[in-house]
């Protein structure tokens, strides 16, 4: 560092050089510095986590009814997850995608105050998400459910399956879009036979994507589905979910049982997500070959 | 013989064609303006649900009176905002702190040091810390994080902190330092996601003159890239900051959980988010609910004032071609 200070009132070209060589030592410690804590979660909530994989009872059981015992599973969890999550991307997806479509191919005001709606929505805390939905359709209905959570998990996935779907829907060509005016193709028609699937896998990727968002969500739940430790798959019924079960024995995490259940769940979550996520980019690697060849 | 009769028909036949095509079009377009209508509705009604919930909050200490509030005691209907909204400054600010230089440092190693082949998959990399969910973050914040980073808190506790109390004890573990730790890990790949989206569209040809000319590539970097992406890497700071305001389950996890201004960095404490997370369930004592969700109001005008100072600062730069993040 002190002879970097030096150097610096030197103008020669070592003088440069050896900034150069400062600014990639520090380029690189800052990537190593970055990666340690995703290796570092990754590989204590693995190393820790493993054991529960030995046994199937892990998603074929539920969790005991006291937190402090051993043995069980997180089956009501993967399954409330699980469900809430596809009830979610059912809305979400339709929705968002209707929302780019429109944004793109309509235009005007209302299509302009609903993507600002939508840029307000994906820097919203998930937390605030949680708020609108227990103010509205919680205290409505008086308890929480499934439903609710299912709901403010479509809000928290909107966002995402929006902005991609809109970013890839803008790449399609023109030239296409010209052509097939000329052709006599009505707008719908050309948006449903051509736009929707040049862009699919795009469209998947931010679909994926805004499930993998939606999946390790715990905020939006907490007042919404609110868990349950026991199985069930009634909407109406306030539901588990592997987030929330992770943060309930994280905060009794001076239980071993409890610890090790926060363990065994965080690593069937992390995987899921992470599955989820590369596959995503997987696909989106694969679209930019698939559309050069077109 | 034909001529005439097939000219009609295919006049009706185009008419038809057209007639179909235009209720079509017409059909679509009314399904999707309904769609984004209601959506727009839904969320504009929850909001307002939102503040029309916490107004008594308001009406009975007042706006100001309840942001600036420095005193929370549920039992005694006393609510002020104030240690909350200091918290989630406090540790919003040290998590820039810590991750905009390294952010910045990997967006800059990414586009433009790194082997072309090396960066789609260290990108990936950085990326993945984004997908990890906030509790999984908490908890091992909460099991790894805390206790390790204590004997370095009181070591810093013992000597400077004698001098300067910001610095000071008590050094319970939990505190704003550890949680803007934790927020710090979480919001590098969103800054330096952006930030390298922005490096990446500065012009191609001024950095190769500049190599050209004989420059390394950090003269590439100190005379092109970061004066032109200036403004982009504004946005960035301010986009890793309005996630790490929102961010709730990983902090409620090692903050602490005091209703209290703690007088140290390394004293425990509450962000807004994690008030809300923490106390929601129990809330049962007078106007205790509508006071969280009034927290959650506060949480939300803060969030959209930060996102917008961002999205115009990104609009301004980018010309306003990409919308959203």
């Amino acid at each position: 560092m002190a002879s970097e200070g030096v150097l610096v009132f030197v103008p020669t070209s070592r003088g440069r050089l050896v900034r150069q060589r400062l600014f990639v030592v520090l380029a690189i410690a800052a990537l190593v510095l970055a990666l340690v804590p995703l290796v570092a979660v990754f590989g204590y909530i693995f190393a820790n986590g493993i054991g529960s994989f030995t046994s199937i009872d892990f998603v074929l059981k539920d969790p005991p009814s006291d937190l402090t015992a051993t043995g069980g599973g997180v089956r009501n969890a993967l399954v409330g997850t699980v469900e809430m999550t596809a009830l979610a991307s059912v809305v979400a997806v339709p929705v968002g995608l209707a929302i780019a479509i429109f944004a793109i191919e309509v235009g005007g005001g209302l299509a302009r105050a609903a993507r600002f709606l939508v840029d307000v929505l994906a820097g919203l805390p998930s937390i605030v998400v949680g708020i609108f939905v227990y103010t509205t359709v919680v205290v409505t209905q008086g308890h929480f459910s499934g439903l609710a959570g299912s709901l403010a998990l479509a809000i928290v996935m909107l966002p995402v399956v929006t902005v991609s779907a809109e970013e890839v829907l803008r790449l399609t060509p023109r030239p296409i879009a010209e052509a097939a005016r000329a052709l006599g193709l009505s707008r719908w028609r050309s948006i449903v036979s051509l736009f929707t699937p040049m862009a699919l896998s795009g469209i998947v990727t931010g679909v994926l994507l805004g499930i993998s968002r939606a999946i390790g969500e715990t905020a939006p739940l907490i007042f919404t589905s609110l868990g349950n430790n026991f199985f069930g798959i009634d909407l109406g019924q306030p539901m588990a979910a592997l987030p929330l079960l992770i943060y309930r024995d994280a905060l009794n995490s001076a239980y071993e049982a409890a610890r090790q259940r926060a363990f065994g769940a965080a690593l069937l979550l992390t995987i899921i997500v992470f599955g989820l996520n590369l596959l995503g980019r997987w696909l989106t690697g694969r679209r930019r070959l698939a559309g050069s060849r077109r | 013989m034909n001529e005439p009769t097939a000219v009609p028909a295919l006049a009706e036949g185009l008419g038809r064609f057209r007639r179909r095509r235009w209720t079509g079009d017409l059909t679509f377009r009314s399904v999707l303006a309904v769609v984004t209508l209601l959506v727009s509705i839904v969320l504009a009604a929850m909001m307002a649900a939102s503040f029309v919930t916490a107004s008594p909050v308001y009406q009975n200490f007042g706006i100001v009176g309840f942001i600036t509030g420095s005193k929370w005691a549920p039992s005694f209907t006393v609510y002020g905002a104030w240690p909350f909204i200091y918290g989630t400054l406090l540790t919003s600010l040290i998590a820039l702190i810590l991750a905009v230089p390294v952010a910045t440092l990997i967006a800059l190693l990414l586009t433009e040091l790194a082997p072309a082949r090396l960066r789609a998959p260290l990108g990936i990399a950085v990326d993945l810390l984004a997908a990890v969910p906030s509790v999984v973050y908490g908890l091992w914040g909460l099991l790894v994080l805390v206790p390790a980073m204590r004997p370095l808190e009181q070591g810093v506790a013992a000597t400077i902190g004698r001098a300067i109390p910001f610095l000071g004890p008590p050094t319970p573990g939990p505190s704003y330092f550890a949680a803007g730790v934790v927020l710090a890990i979480m919001i590098v790949p969103i800054v330096s996601a952006v930030t390298r989206e922005v490096l990446a569209a500065t012009p191609r040809l001024q950095r190769e003159a500049v190599l050209a000319l004989g420059g390394t590539r950090w003269d590439v970097v100190r005379t092109v890239t970061l004066p032109i992406g200036r403004a982009g890497l504004l946005a960035a700071v301010v986009l890793g900051f309005g996630r790490a305001v929102g961010e709730t389950i990983a902090v409620t996890l090692v903050i602490g959980n005091s209703n209290n201004i703690g007088r140290s960095i390394f004293a425990p404490g509450f962000t807004l988010a994690s008030v809300i997370a923490n106390e929601f369930n129990e809330a049962t004592e007078t106007l205790h609910p509508e006071a969280l969700i009034a927290l959650g109001t506060v949480l939300l005008v803060m969030s959209v004032i930060v996102n917008a100072i961002a999205i115009a600062i990104r609009n301004r730069f980018t010309g306003g071609t990409h919308r959203g993040f």
